[in-house]
């Protein structure tokens, strides 16, 4: 079983490590709202694997969907600010958001 | 076996090239591919509820979601990502795949084996009987998230 696991943990290692180097580097607002939806499947895939490797696959499914469903809400969230963001400066450079007024 | 590696590598591709193209619809399609692959790989494991979730509402709902973002806001082309990073993330991430490949298997070795018996049931009965207040603070997330875009998308008063 270990080898399972050790499969399924190396390749969430890989997606997680991915999204912080985006996150790091990125500039776009989108990008780097993408780059947390990629660490956010290394932590699903992460969850289920050691559910899957460890015989508890139902308890990692549930909280896997419970993940997916806040997930939809941070997306909704997140991607209105993007917006609102993009009204006042037109332009989605986070710099821009460093720039503080009054 | 061999398939679900071919799909975790898949997945792990498609992951970084939503990361790495420049276009910004195509890096949203390529996140919708990498959802599938993942909801794929989900039903391979026994998980055929949390596939369906991450098939139809990450896959399907997120990437409307983010099309609709972008096709509001412009495609934001006039930025410019910084050269250096186009250069450092493939090597860093080459890098870390090597370390992860050879640290990680000892890494799972030292974790300490933790009480794990087969579950009984079926999933319903985990998902309700196991977990109830936490799906009440799911529902709560939800309506708040329901809150936060109506606030967020509110029209000013007239007297503003």
């Amino acid at each position: 079983m270990t080898n399972t696991w050790y499969l399924y943990v190396f390749f969430a290692a890989a997606l997680v490590c991915a999204g912080l180097l985006g996150l790091l580097g990125k500039r776009n607002l989108i990008k780097l709202f993408i780059a947390i939806e990629v660490i956010g499947k290394g932590i699903s895939l992460l969850l289920l694997g050691t559910g899957f490797a460890k015989a508890n696959i139902l308890t990692a499914q549930a909280l896997v969907i419970t993940y997916i469903v806040i997930e939809v809400s941070l997306v909704a969230t997140a991607l209105a600010l993007i917006i609102n963001i993009y009204r006042h400066t037109k332009s989605l450079d986070i710099r821009n958001l460093a720039k503080l007024k009054g | 076996m061999i398939l679900q590696t071919a799909l975790l590598i898949g997945l792990v591709i498609f992951s970084v090239l939503a990361l790495l193209l420049k276009d910004l619809l195509r890096s949203a399609i390529s996140l919708a591919l990498a959802s599938l692959l993942l909801g794929i790989i989900f039903f391979r494991m026994n998980a055929p509820y949390a596939g369906v979730f991450e098939i139809s509402v990450v896959a399907g709902l997120i990437t409307v979601l983010f099309v609709l973002t972008i096709a509001l806001t412009g495609k934001g082309e006039a930025i410019h990502e910084s050269r250096l990073v186009n250069w450092v993330f493939p090597l860093v991430f080459v890098a870390f795949l090597v370390i992860d490949a050879l640290v990680m298997k000892s890494l799972l070795g030292k974790v300490p084996a933790l009480a794990s018996g087969a579950e009984s049931g079926s999933f319903g009965e985990v998902l309700w009987k196991a977990r109830t207040i936490d799906l009440v603070g799911q529902i709560a997330v939800i309506l708040a998230g329901v809150f936060a875009v109506l606030a967020l998308f509110r029209k000013r008063d007239k007297n503003d």
